[in-house]
C-alpha cells in the first residue's frame, strides 16, 4: 500500500494541471510546492495562452487572474539606431475565448493550484522534494522531502519541478545538461499609471500589448520583450548563458541598454522599478528533451524542456499546462489498469505526440538554434533594417533604387554570404512557414 | 492532577508590504517563538499545548500551522479582524483559564502594541514577564528563569512560576519544522470555535504610521568610517550649538521646531 | 551596445539613480541561515573564466583582491544560472533553500 496514488512535485502550471486531471479521475493526489504558496518562486515574461484550459476549466476567462487581454502583438527588430516593427492588432482577441493574456505568475499559479485543491488534491507548500524513493528494480515509489518524517510513497510520481528538474536528472532521464541549451531571463516590473500605459501603447480598457524584440541585447545573443500589465510594464531580456561570460555584460546592464534604446525609452520612461527578477529557460526544445517516462515516473513542463522558445514565440505556460494535464490523465489510466511501469504510463507519450505539445516542437525543431545563431542575432537585423531605411529614404535628386539592388548591396555590406542566407531562409521557412 | 495545559497565543497578521494579500499573511516570528517554547515546555511537563487565536475564520491558518508543529488542540475565539487589545485578552482568557502557562509573542509584525499579554495576565490573575529574550526551563514544575530586556542595554533575570503569562521576542526560539505526516493531517484537523464572552467593542479608526515592510538589505556602500562621518558629523553637528533656555512648554516646543527647521531637519 | 562598458565591467552599479542594492531590495527574500548554495573558493582560485561573476543576475559572486570568490546566498533568485555556466567540478554545490524560504515573487 502506498500513502497516496499520485504525488505531483511542483505547483507551477504543469503541476497544478497534472493534479487537476489526476484528482478528477478519482485518485488520491498530493501536490508539493517548495514556495510558501504556488507561484511564489515563478517568473516569466508575462503572456499566457490559456486556450488549453477550455476543457479543464470552462469559461476560465471569467475567473482567471488576468492583467490585460493581448489585442496587439508586435515584433520589433532593433539595431543600435534603428527599429523595424511589424504590428498586428485584432479586436477578436479582446473577447471570449480570447487569445493571450498578461498575468502575474504568483497570481496565475496560485489560482490554478486552487483548482487542483477544489478537484480534491492536497496541496502541501513550503516543502522541497529532495529526492526520489526507488524500489530495488529502480522503479520510482515516492519522494523524500526536507521535512521531518518526510518520505511519502505513491503509485506514480509526476515531476513538474521546472527547468532545473533535479528529479528528472536523478532518474537519469537527461543524458547530460549543457549550458548552451539554456537562456537566462531577467525582467523588471515597472509601475506606471494605467492611463499612461493606455496612451503610450494605444490601447483601451483591459486590452494590452505584447512586443517581442530581436536585437537590443548588446553583444549577447538573445532577445527582449515588453508587455503591458494593468498598471505595470514587464520589460526584460532573454540571454544565451554561454555568451554572457564571454561578453562580460551583466544582465541588468543589458536591460538598461534596452530601456535606453530610442524606440523603447519613450515607452518605459519614468516607470518605477517594482520588482527585479530572474529565471532560467530551457531553450533548445527537441534537442535537449529528456525521456519523459520511467517506471512510476512522468516528467512534464519545463522539467521535460517542453518550453517553446523560438524567437517570435516564447510559450511555456501553455505547454506546461497541457503536458501536465496529459501526465495526470496518463497516471490515472495506469493506476486504473494496475500497470505502473513505463509501458503502463505510455499514454502520456501518445498524448504529447498527438497534440500541439510535440507537434509544435517537431515543426520548430531547428528554430531555437537558428534564432540564437550569430547571423540571425548580429548580421540579419542590421541588413534588414538598412534595407528598410533605404526603401523609405528619399535620396533626391537620385532616383529610387530597386529593391533587388538594395538587397544585394546590403547583403554584401553586412557581410552575409548568399549561401548562408539561402540556407537560413530555408530552415526558417521550414520552421515558421 | 490532570496534565498541565500550556497555551500559545497566535495572531494572524498581514504582511506589512502586502497588507491586502492573504497569501503573505501568517503568524509573526515572535508568536512562532512563543509556540515553540510552549511545545518545549509541554514536553518537559508532560502537558498539552492549546493554540489560541482571536479573529475571523480566515485566521485559522495560523492554528493549522500550530497543529502541524505539534499543538494538541486549536481554538479560535470568533471575533472581528481588528479588536482592542483588552478585548482580545478577554477572549483568550476565556480559553486560558486554569492553564499552567501562557506564551505570547511580544510584538506582532503589524505594528502591534504588545499590550495583549499584560491585559491577559491581569484577566487571569497570573504572573507576567514581558519582552523576554531568553528562557531556561527550571524543572520540576511549571517554572522558568527568564531574561528581560530593559532600557539602556540592561537585563533583568526573573524566576517565574506558573500560572504565568510570558511574552517573548522572535529571536528566542525557532519554531520547529512540521513533519510531513503531521502537516497533511493538520490541513483537515478540527478547530474548536468559541464565541467571545462579551461582545467586542467597535474599534474606531486606528491611525497607523506607514512603515515599509522589513527586509534584509545588503551592506551600504562606502567604508564604515565614511558612513560614520556622514551619520554623525558635518552639517548637523556643527550647526547644532547647544543652548539652554527656560521657556513655557508651548514656547519651548516652538523653539525646538524652529531650531530643527533651521538645521534643515524639517525640510521635505 | 552598452555604452557604459567600463574596464572589467564586473561590479554592478547604479542605473537611473537606482543602486544595485536598491534593485535587489525590490524582491523579497525570506532568508534561511543555512546557505543553499556553497562555493568552494579553492576550486575557484585558478578559474580564469569567472562566468558566474558576470552571469549571476543577483551579482552574488564577488571576486576578491586575492583572486578568490566570495559568495553570499541571501539574495538568490534560485535560478540555476551559476551552476550551469560554471564548468569546474566541485566549485558550486547547488540546492534549493529549505521549503518556504528564499525568494518570494509578487508581480512577476
Ligand atoms: C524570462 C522568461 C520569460 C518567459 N516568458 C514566457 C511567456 O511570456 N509566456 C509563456 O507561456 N511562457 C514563458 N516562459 C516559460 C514559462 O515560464 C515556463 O515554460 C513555465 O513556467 C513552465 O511551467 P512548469 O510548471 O513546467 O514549471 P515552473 O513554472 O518552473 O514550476 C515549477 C514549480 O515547481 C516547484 N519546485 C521545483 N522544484 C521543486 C522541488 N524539488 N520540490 C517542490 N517544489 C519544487 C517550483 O517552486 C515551481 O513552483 C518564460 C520563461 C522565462 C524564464
Ligand atoms: S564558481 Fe565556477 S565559474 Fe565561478 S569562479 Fe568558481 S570555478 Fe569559476
Ligand atoms: S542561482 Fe541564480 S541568483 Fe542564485 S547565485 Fe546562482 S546565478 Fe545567482
Amino acid at each position: 500500500m502506498t500513502d497516496v496514488d499520485v504525488i505531483v512535485v511542483g505547483g507551477g502550471p504543469a503541476g497544478s494541471c497534472a493534479a487537476i486531471t489526476a484528482a478528477r479521475a478519482g485518485l488520491d493526489v498530493v501536490l508539493i510546492e517548495r514556495g510558501p504558496f504556488p507561484g511564489s518562486k515563478n517568473m516569466y515574461g508575462g503572456v499566457v495562452y490559456p486556450r488549453i484550459l477550455d476543457g479543464l476549466i470552462p469559461n476560465w476567462w471569467e475567473e482567471a487572474p488576468v492583467q490585460r487581454w493581448v489585442t496587439r502583438r508586435s515584433t520589433m527588430l532593433l539595431t543600435p539606431t534603428q527599429a523595424l516593427t511589424v504590428d498586428f492588432r485584432s479586436q477578436a482577441w479582446g473577447a471570449p475565448p480570447y487569445n493571450g493574456a498578461t498575468a502575474y505568475r504568483p497570481d496565475w499559479d496560485h489560482w490554478l493550484a486552487g483548482h487542483a485543491e477544489a478537484a480534491g488534491a492536497q496541496l502541501i507548500t513550503s516543502t522541497v522534494v529532495t529526492g526520489l524513493l526507488r524500489a530495488p528494480s529502480g522503479a520510482v515509489t515516492g519522494v523524500r522531502t526536507d521535512r521531518p518524517d518526510g518520505d511519502l510513497t505513491a503509485k506514480v510520481v509526476i515531476a513538474c519541478d521546472g527547468v532545473n528538474s533535479f528529479l528528472a536528472k536523478e532518474a537519469g532521464l537527461y543524458e547530460h545538461t549543457d549550458a548552451k541549451h539554456f537562456t537566462l531571463g531577467v525582467k523588471e516590473t515597472l509601475a506606471l499609471p494605467k492611463e499612461v500605459i493606455d496612451e503610450r501603447f494605444a490601447v483601451r480598457d483591459n486590452h494590452g500589448v505584447d512586443i517581442e524584440i530581436l536585437g537590443g541585447t548588446g553583444g549577447v545573443n538573445g532577445g527582449g520583450f515588453l508587455y503591458t500589465n494593468l498598471e505595470t510594464l514587464a520589460i526584460g531580456v532573454v540571454l544565451k548563458l554561454t555568451k554572457l561570460g564571454a561578453q562580460k555584460a551583466r544582465p541588468e546592464e543589458i536591460i538598461a541598454g534596452l530601456k535606453r534604446h530610442p524606440a523603447i525609452a519613450p515607452l518605459v520612461q519614468d516607470g518605477e522599478l517594482k520588482e527585479y527578477s530572474a529565471h532560467v529557460i530551457p531553450e533548445a526544445g527537441l534537442t535537449m528533451m529528456p525521456k519523459m517516462i520511467a517506471d512510476g515516473l512522468l516528467v512534464a513542463g519545463d522539467a521535460a524542456a517542453l518550453c517553446l522558445a523560438a524567437g517570435i514565440w516564447l510559450e511555456g505556460v501553455n505547454f506546461a499546462m497541457a503536458s501536465g494535464m496529459y501526465a495526470g490523465e496518463a497516471a490515472a489510466e495506469a493506476v486504473r489498469a494496475g500497470d505502473l511501469t513505463a509501458v503502463g504510463l505510455a499514454g502520456y507519450q501518445r498524448r504529447l505526440s498527438d497534440t500541439f505539445v510535440l507537434k509544435d516542437h517537431r515543426r520548430l525543431k531547428r528554430a531555437p538554434e537558428l534564432v540564437l545563431s550569430d547571423r540571425v542575432q548580429h548580421l540579419y537585423p542590421q541588413m534588414i533594417a538598412n534595407v528598410a531605411e533605404r526603401m523609405f529614404r528619399v535620396d533626391n535628386p537620385d532616383p529610387k533604387p530597386g529593391l533587388r539592388r538594395i538587397l544585394a548591396q546590403e547583403r554584401k555590406r553586412a557581410g552575409v554570404r548568399r549561401r548562408d542566407l539561402a540556407r537560413d531562409g530555408w530552415i526558417g521557412f521550414r520552421s515558421f512557414g | 492532577m490532570s496534565s498541565p495545559i500550556i497555551i500559545a497565543c497566535l495572531k494572524w497578521v498581514a504582511h506589512p508590504g502586502e497588507p491586502h494579500d492573504e497569501r503573505f499573511a501568517g503568524a509573526s516570528p515572535a508568536d512562532r517563538a512563543a509556540l515553540e517554547l510552549a511545545l518545549q515546555q509541554a514536553k518537559e511537563l508532560g502537558g498539552t499545548v492549546t493554540a489560541v487565536t482571536v479573529g475571523p475564520p480566515a485566521t485559522e491558518t495560523v492554528l493549522r500551522d500550530a497543529v502541524a508543529a505539534g499543538a494538541d488542540r486549536a481554538v479560535r475565539v470568533d471575533g472581528p479582524a481588528a479588536m482592542l487589545s483588552s478585548d482580545v485578552a478577554a477572549g483568550i482568557a476565556g480559553v486560558a483559564e486554569g492553564a499552567a502557562w501562557v506564551w505570547c509573542g511580544d510584538y506582532s509584525l503589524d505594528r502591534g502594541t504588545g499590550s495583549v499579554p499584560a491585559f491577559l495576565a491581569a484577566a487571569l490573575g497570573a504572573q507576567q514577564a514581558l519582552g523576554v529574550i531568553d528562557v531556561q526551563f527550571a524543572a520540576p514544575g511549571p517554572a522558568a528563569r527568564v531574561t528581560r530586556r530593559l532600557d539602556g542595554g540592561r537585563r533583568e533575570v526573573l524566576d517565574v512560576t506558573g500560572p504565568a503569562v510570558v511574552s517573548v521576542e522572535g529571536a528566542v526560539a525557532d519554531l520547529r519544522r512540521a513533519g510531513l505526516g503531521a502537516l497533511r493531517v493538520a490541513t483537515s484537523a478540527s478547530i474548536d470555535v468559541v464565541p467571545l464572552r462579551s461582545p467586542a467593542r467597535r474599534l474606531k479608526a486606528v491611525v497607523q504610521p506607514y512603515r515599509p515592510r522589513a527586509m534584509a538589505l545588503a551592506a551600504p556602500d562606502g567604508s564604515p568610517l565614511e558612513r560614520l562621518r556622514l551619520l554623525t558629523d558635518a552639517a548637523a553637528a556643527t550647526a547644532a550649538r547647544g543652548e539652554t533656555v527656560t521657556l513655557a512648554p508651548p514656547d519651548a516646543a516652538a523653539r525646538i521646531v524652529a531650531a530643527l527647521r533651521g538645521w534643515g531637519y524639517l525640510d521635505s | 551596445m552598452s555604452d557604459t562598458a567600463r574596464g572589467g565591467m564586473l561590479e554592478p552599479h547604479a542605473w537611473g539613480g537606482l543602486s544595485f542594492q536598491e534593485r535587489m531590495a525590490t524582491a523579497e527574500f525570506r532568508i534561511h541561515h543555512t546557505p543553499h548554495i556553497v562555493v568552494d573558493g579553492r576550486v575557484c582560485a585558478d578559474c580564469s573564466t569567472r562566468e558566474c561573476v558576470v552571469a549571476c543576475p543577483a551579482a552574488l559572486f564577488v571576486p576578491t583582491a586575492e583572486g578568490g570568490i566570495v559568495f553570499n546566498h541571501e539574495q538568490c533568485f534560485e535560478c540555476g544560472t551559476c551552476y550551469l555556466v560554471c564548468n569546474r567540478e566541485g566549485a558550486i554545490t547547488w540546492s534549493y533553500p529549505e521549503g518556504g524560504h528564499g525568494v518570494v515573487f509578487r508581480r512577476t
